[in-house]
């Protein structure tokens, strides 16, 4: 009976579409949620990508390299590129500082490393800095070479840009030399975080532990542990609210539509083609909300803060999910029409 | 041959609380190619009938053969392919689906039977056109007017070509201009080797048709003596569904009034002493029993006819029968004497 469900539709076309605009606002929200949930793990990613380094050496008990550092003394640098299976270790400073944005304080991540070793990254414009008071920051700062930038009690002077380098929900890095982050996050005391390398070192030294390149991503990303969490929670119960929009609009359909059905089971329409059809609904209003969902969420992203990285997957599995949801909403309902007598088609009006 | 029999049939189901019986031990035999009209009053069992003619509702005992189905014996697949196949059904107030135009409408049976669409669109487009609408094949019921929408009912109800034609209360809701073009069109259908039956308490069908069934039969009451009757303890003195012609008064010992459950039992309604009367519905308003008595002790009663008794309670009317106004110088039941 699928010309009566889409005549049924058609026919009641205001609610659907409500149901339809509800329910695809809630597909947005969610796919929004995921894409922020993701973003914290993407820029995580991009910011150790950019660093170069395929393992970090930090002081044992430390949990990593960033979040998790405990400064120590960069005396075991030399020792460390001399280890087998170590192709290049440079020091890394890494730490948090504040600086005046517009009348209010933002938060910025400090890197610093060698000009020219792995743990500076490349510059999409300008160069790498090469003196303590240089800087290269992200171009989510919307600064340009040549500016100068207040952070902490010092002035520094913008030589490199790097493309969209955030960290810690939309935060901007920032590079500076490993001296320049020195003086900055450490009041000039020779003190690193870690040791980044490149290559895998066999054996690290005594104190030492190595920390690969996924541990390094969970050390950056961390401190949004709690709010990924919450976030994945929220978007699980968005989909129950889904869930419910769709089902409840279904199950109201069937209840106002008892008759219909009474009718097409006294003339002998099966009970599979009735539970077809209401099914056929439910994928219908789901479908067309998950489009509009993530047409939605295309245009709500870049209205957020933070960086908003919806996966491809999340966009491919929505219809697929939105079907499902559909058909699980849709139960009630189907259970309704199933028990409609059809002895109902004999009444009066 | 495709006679429609029905022998002994008993429908008997739970309403509300009570079991009703609207339906006992009916027999009754249409040959095919004619049109029998099930007439009563509501609440008659003419639906009922219907229902169960239309395996809608299976009965609780007896036998419906149409042909040579016996429909009580088919399962619930059997059933869903008898209606589709065997039995179109007119609907009381047209029954359409408001959101299907009347072409869609005509279409579903088609469809359901898994006639190929562009099938079932020429063959509704050409039944639409026999009942005169093919002007309105694309209008919905809503902007149709009700003689119109019954034409879509009926067109809907043969557009298998079914050799079973149900129709309830085709002319209710109906005016007169509108009832005389379905009066036509349901005479036409009961032709070649169809069977139509129709339910309906509007006598003016009555001269359509070749069998007029009475599911209420009308009961000549006759004027008679008052007749005393006696009881011994647990005797019946009459059924609930049963007709009755007589009004009791008790004069000696108890009996209880009780109505059978749902659930099995009964529910005592009353329990008449000496003085009381009951039963004055059923003959006032030509109704089956409501209600079955039992005599509880040894107990007389009279009965008397339901002119008899207005004579006896000082009544011209029925209504101080219906508000069950005491016997004059005794006492009403429960009640204080005024």
């Amino acid at each position: 009976m699928l010309i009566a469900a889409l005549r049924d539709l058609q026919w009641r076309k205001r609610r659907f579409v409500i149901a339809i605009v509800g329910t695809g606002l809630v597909f947005a929200m969610t796919l929004v949620l995921t894409g922020l949930a993701n973003g914290f793990g993407v820029e995580a990613n991009r910011t150790v990508d950019t660093l170069g380094l395929q393992t970090y050496l930090v002081k044992t008990g430390a949990p990593g390299p960033f979040l998790g550092s405990s400064p120590f003394p960069p005396t075991e640098v030399q020792q460390v590129s001399r280890l087998p299976g170590v192709q290049v270790a440079v020091p890394l400073v890494y730490g948090s500082a504040t600086m005046p944005d517009r009348g209010s304080a933002r938060n910025v991540n400090v890197f610093g490393a060698p000009e020219r070793g792995p743990g500076m990254p490349v510059m999409s414009g300008g160069r790498p800095p090469s003196a303590p008071d240089e800087v290269a920051v992200s171009s989510t700062m919307r600064k340009a070479v040549g500016d100068r930038i207040e952070i902490g009690s010092r002035t520094l002077n913008i030589v490199g840009i790097v493309h969209d380098s955030t960290a810690l929900a939309g935060q901007p890095n920032i590079f500076l030399t490993v001296a320049g982050a020195q003086q900055l996050l450490f009041s000039g005391q020779q003190l690193i975080s870690s040791i980044g390398v490149r290559g895998v070192p066999a054996q690290p030294p005594n104190g030492y532990r190595v920390v690969d390149r996924a541990g390094a991503v969970e050390d950056l990303s961390r401190a949004l542990n709690g709010a990924r969490q919450a976030m994945t929670l929220m978007a699980g119960l968005l989909w129950v609210v889904a869930a419910l929009i769709v089902g409840s609009m279904i199950y109201v359909s069937a209840l106002e539509r008892t008759r219909d059905f009474a009718v097409f089971k006294a003339v002998g329409v099966p009970t599979r083609s009735i539970l077809g059809g209401l099914a056929t609904q439910a994928v219908i209003v789901a479908l067309l909300a998950a489009l509009l969902g993530a047409g939605l969420s295309v245009l709500l992203g870049p209205l957020f803060p933070m960086r908003v990285d919806i996966p491809r997957l999340a966009f491919i599995s929505l219809p697929v999910l939105a079907v499902g949801i559909g058909l699980l909403a849709s139960v009630a309902g189907l259970r309704r029409a199933v028990t409609v007598d059809p002895a109902l088609a004999f009444g009066g009006p | 041959m495709a006679d429609l029999r029905i022998k002994d049939l008993v429908v008997e189901y739970a309403k509300g609380e009570y079991r009703v019986r609207p339906i006992d031990g009916l027999s009754l035999d249409v040959s095919e190619g004619s049109l029998a009209i099930l007439l009563g009053p509501s609440g008659c069992g003419k639906t009922t009938l219907l229902s169960c003619l239309g395996g809608i509702l299976s009965p609780s005992a007896g036998r419906i053969e149409f042909g040579d189905i016996d429909l009580t014996r088919l399962d619930e697949r059997e059933l869903s392919h008898y209606r589709r196949n065997t039995v179109g059904i007119v609907f009381q107030a047209f029954n359409l689906v408001s959101s299907l135009t009347a072409l869609e409408n005509v279409m579903i049976p088609l469809r359901a039977a898994r006639v190929p669409r562009r099938e079932a669109r020429r063959r509704a487009e050409e039944l639409l056109d026999r009942v005169g609408l093919a002007h309105r094949m694309g209008h919905r019921p809503g902007d149709l007017s009700g003689g119109q929408q019954q034409r879509v009912a009926v067109a809907r109800a043969i557009a298998l070509d079914p050799p079973l034609i149900l129709a309830d209360e085709p002319t209710a809701h109906l005016d007169y201009i509108q009832v005389e073009e379905v009066l036509r069109l349901i005479r036409e259908l009961a032709s070649g080797e169809r069977v139509v039956v129709v339910a309906t308490h509007d006598t003016r069908m009555l001269p359509l048709a070749d069998r007029v069934v009475e599911l209420m039969p009308h009961i000549a009451y006759t004027e008679h003596e008052p007749d005393t009757v006696e009881l011994q303890a647990g005797e019946t003195l009459f059924e609930q569904g049963t007709m009755g012609d007589c009004i009791y008064v008790v004069s000696e010992g108890e009996l209880k009034i009780v109505r059978e459950l749902a659930s099995g039992g009964e529910e005592v309604l009353k329990v008449a002493g000496p003085g009381d009367y009951f039963g004055e519905m059923g003959p006032v308003f030509g109704l089956p029993r409501s209600a079955t008595v039992r005599a509880l002790t040894a107990a007389t009663v009279v009965g008397y006819t339901v002119q008899a008794f207005r004579e006896k309670l000082g009544a011209t009317g029925s209504r101080e029968i219906v508000e069950h106004r005491p016997l004059s110088g005794e006492p009403a039941p429960g009640r204080e004497p005024d």
